[in-house]
């Protein structure tokens, strides 16, 4: 029985560097196999939209503007993503890929949380068309 | 006039005021490293003051609205009075009279006595236990508190401040009174109810204890009162037991090296329940004191 | 102040420190002795269970892994056991292997996060922030192996979806050396501080009888002598492969929890090491139908917390039909309140925190049956005008 049993440690912590850093000074590297931001490859995307049917957020959406000439556009909603990678399991042809760097996302508007994928002509069209990100979402959303 | 000057700029008034956030920041500071944190930067207890200051003051239902509003200008008023008749920052009391010991230790309890007030005034079930819970455990370290710190009184044969610390000056009274001295630190550490004597302000157990409804201003004022106690509790010890402050230096070495040891006791032990402080002071507190109290009684007794 | 014998209920939640979610407990004391307590839950309820009839079976999945932040793997591990069970695949080995891997590796995590929180709740901070320090050692090595800190996501359909090479796995064995040898500290402390056991010896003491009574499950249970550990009776996943030994102890207070806790983390350790050193090849996963066949099936797995049931039926189609979930700290929440009586205000804390409450798990729906012996059961526009004119 002792009257204290973590007297090593509290000498141990004061005279050693602390275990906690100063966050933003201080930017640790995360390991290779964080989950963080998605990318998608438009080369290899058949438009099959496995991905979109499978995210449990509703965060994928596959934006068809000709299919036999493969122009896609993917919308993908950064607020809404759980980064879980079903998205990435699902996809027969492997063009999804979760970097692992890109960790710090937020944001005090939407507009950069939604991210047009595709070729920059496809992308313009759709924008043309999409609604504003802040909007009320449509009953049934 | 110089008076006044003491009163409110220094060494009373704004100047210790300041120097409470700042031995309140050594503590926290020392804690988190005890812990293997980096722990706060030296200005926030300062920006906590500003924070709390800036912020309303939201008055509960069925309080009476006086004593709510003043019972933390005189908790923090007493801090202060008592203040003025220590040493701090080394130098000589800015007044002083024969007795002034008793005086202190009163203004001091006068903090824990308004608080308890604070607690027992609203109708919130967590500050009624919390003041329960302090006046209790003010009752419990008072006495042995009080006769750890008669000790050098005894032997320095006056009952004013200035007079005991002149004379623990020439003669280091840790090295004749080691018990008086470990229960002044202990009991210090349940006069400021620092763990592991917390227990009336528990956080897991009753929210905040007695300041649960304080906000604001009030709160603002009370952290500040606690402040500034720390720094007397600590200039008291200092000055008594390891041999006088006669200048500013010495003051601020000694009276760190003694936040140190608080701290580290602090960081060491689990919160002790209140009728557990209560057995633990009258039983162990008490019984140790009287044993050095015999010793220099049947000194004082032989020497002369 | 109310006169000697009048109710004086302290109320404890739903917000409050000492509560990590909320939960409304309610105490009448009598000075500092408690004479009664209640409990009230329902103030994390997200309707999950609901959510899993508009979703597809890959989605369900993430839905249930997060009803719980510290338990997310093995509520996955359930429900994907018992879809494959329904859709009559076996996932290979390999996958059951790392499944129970993440398992263990959740339970080192869990166990750390609770014996900070339970010193934290006993105002013994440095035990806290030196438990807290080394849990994010398992933190980053299942970051590095799974990709995330919490709700690993290790689990698909039919296996899992991360694979362990060779520098994973002496990052994990590192790890566990130095995670030991603090486990070893931990128990030296839980076992011998003087100041620490007054809080936990002797307090909240439950026998066997009544543990078994009261149904609790898990370390609780354990504690008060009752040997039941799914892992042990039921083994799942690849546990036949990897047995685990079943930790009891006997005397059923606070610090048999502690010392039942602390044990069972060495014996994670082992079972980790063995898996590692033994880790079947061949592929990760199996291929799922997309429409599950219909029957139904029930999946029991050892959380960290004690067993966690699922009943999951199926009709047929890609949306399951009904999914419910029975987590292990229902059946604990009821034993605080026996517990509660008789003991000091100061150990109501103490005695919550000794079952591993994780009130997010808790919440489910109840259906209640007039005298006719009738159930009715509302549409979610009923639940939506009702919460509408209560709360107009």
């Amino acid at each position: 029985m002792k009257l204290s049993t973590m007297w090593k440690d509290a000498l141990g912590s004061l005279l050693r560097r602390p275990a906690t850093e100063k966050y933003p000074f201080v930017r640790l590297r995360a390991p290779e196999q964080l989950r963080s931001q998605l990318h998608w490859d438009l080369e290899a995307c058949t438009g099959c939209g496995l991905c979109a049917k499978d995210c449990p957020a509703d965060a994928i959406e596959i934006i068809t503007l000709d299919r036999k000439a493969k122009r896609f556009v993917f919308h993908y909603a950064i607020d809404r993503c759980t980064f879980c990678a079903q998205c990435v399991v699902s996809c027969r042809q492997g063009c999804l890929k979760m970097s692992n760097d890109e960790w710090e996302l937020a944001s005090l508007t939407k507009e950069p949380l939604r991210v047009y994928y595709g070729e920059d002509a496809d992308v313009e069209t759709v924008l043309a068309g999409a609604p504003e990100p802040d909007a009320e979402p449509a009953p049934g959303d | 006039m110089s008076a006044v000057i003491a009163l409110v700029i220094f060494p009373g008034g704004v100047c210790i005021l300041l120097a409470g956030m700042l031995y309140e920041w050594f503590d926290r500071k020392l804690v988190a490293r005890f812990q293997d944190r980096i722990g706060p930067r030296w200005f926030q207890p300062l920006a906590d003051t500003v924070k709390l200051l800036a912020k309303e003051e939201v008055v509960p239902d069925g309080v009476n609205g006086q004593l709510f509003f003043v019972l933390p200008v005189i908790a923090l008023a007493g801090a202060m009075t008592a203040a003025l008749y220590v040493p701090v920052f080394g130098l000589a009391p800015s007044f002083s009279f024969s007795g002034d010991l008793i005086a202190t230790i009163y203004m001091l309890s006068l903090l824990t006595l308004c608080m308890g007030l604070a607690g027992a005034n609203t109708l919130n079930r967590f500050s009624l236990l919390g003041a329960t819970r302090t006046l209790t455990q003010l009752f419990s370290y008072e006495a042995p508190f009080l006769l750890a710190l008669l000790g050098p009184a005894i032997v320095a044969g006056s009952w004013r401040i200035s007079a005991i610390a002149d004379y623990a000056a020439d003669h280091w009274l840790i090295l004749t009174q080691p018990i008086g001295f470990a229960v002044a630190l202990i009991g210090l550490m349940g006069k400021l109810e620092l763990p592991p004597f917390d227990a009336p302000e528990a956080e897991t157990e009753i929210v905040a204890g007695a300041l649960t409804e304080y906000s604001g201003r009030g709160l603002a004022l009370f952290h500040l009162g606690k402040g500034v106690e720390l720094v007397v509790g600590l200039t008291l010890v200092a000055a008594f037991y390891l041999g006088g402050v006669a200048n500013p230096l010495a003051f601020f070495v000694k009276t760190l090296v003694i936040l140190l040891g608080l701290a580290g006791l602090q960081a060491l032990f689990t919160r002790l329940r209140i009728e557990q402080t209560v057995g633990l002071w009258w039983r162990y507190g008490a019984l140790l004191v009287l044993v050095q109290f015999l010793a220099l009684i049947v000194w004082e007794g032989w020497v002369a | 102040m109310p006169a000697k014998g009048e109710k004086f209920i302290i109320p404890i939640g739903p917000q409050h420190p000492a509560l990590k979610e909320p939960g409304h407990f309610e105490f009448s004391v009598d000075g500092e002795m408690v004479t009664s307590a209640s409990l009230r839950l329902g103030y994390v309820h997200r309707g999950i269970e609901k959510g899993t009839e508009g979703r597809n079976w890959v989605q369900a999945l993430y839905l249930l892994e997060r009803i719980c932040g510290i338990c997310s793997h093995v509520h996955a591990t359930a429900y994907c056991l018992g879809v494959e069970r329904l859709a009559g695949v076996e996932a290979p080995p390999r996958a059951q292997a790392i499944r129970s891997l993440v398992g263990e590796l959740e339970r080192i995590h869990s166990h750390l996060l609770w014996l900070g929180v339970a010193a934290h709740e006993a105002g013994f901070d440095m035990l806290f922030m030196h438990s807290w320090r080394d849990r994010e050692v398992v933190m980053n090595l299942l970051e590095g192996f799974t990709g995330n800190r919490v709700n690993y996501s290790a689990n698909v359909l039919g296996g899992v979806k991360c694979d362990i090479d060779a520098r994973q796995t002496d990052a994990i064995v590192k790890g566990l050396e130095y995670l030991e040898d603090r486990t070893h500290h931990y128990l030296e402390v839980v076992t011998s501080d003087i100041m620490f056991l007054r809080r936990t010896r002797g307090i909240g003491v439950m026998t066997k009888d009544v543990a078994e009574k009261l149904g609790v499950v898990g370390p609780t249970a354990r504690a008060s002598g009752v040997a039941r550990d799914v892992r042990v009776n039921a083994p799942y996943a690849a546990y036949d492969r990897y047995p685990v030994k079943l930790i009891t102890a006997t005397a059923g207070d606070l610090e048999a929890r502690f010392i039942v806790r602390v044990q069972e983390l060495f014996e994670t350790y082992r079972v980790i090491r063995a898996i590692l050193a033994d880790l079947p090849e061949g592929e990760l996963t199996v291929r799922m139908p997309r429409r599950i066949k219909e029957g139904e099936t029930i999946s029991r797995v050892e959380a960290p917390r004690g067993e966690l049931f699922y009943f999951i039926k199926s009709n047929g189609s890609d949306t399951a039909e009904r999914v419910k979930v029975r987590t292990p700290t229902l059946p604990n929440m009821a034993s605080v309140l026996t517990l509660a009586v008789g003991h000091q205000l100061a150990d109501m804390p103490m005695i919550l925190t000794g079952i591993d409450p994780c009130f997010s798990c808790n919440d489910r729906m109840i259906v209640v049956r007039d005298e006719a012996g009738q159930a009715s059961a509302w549409t979610w526009d009923d639940l939506r005008q009702y919460g509408i004119e209560t709360y107009r």
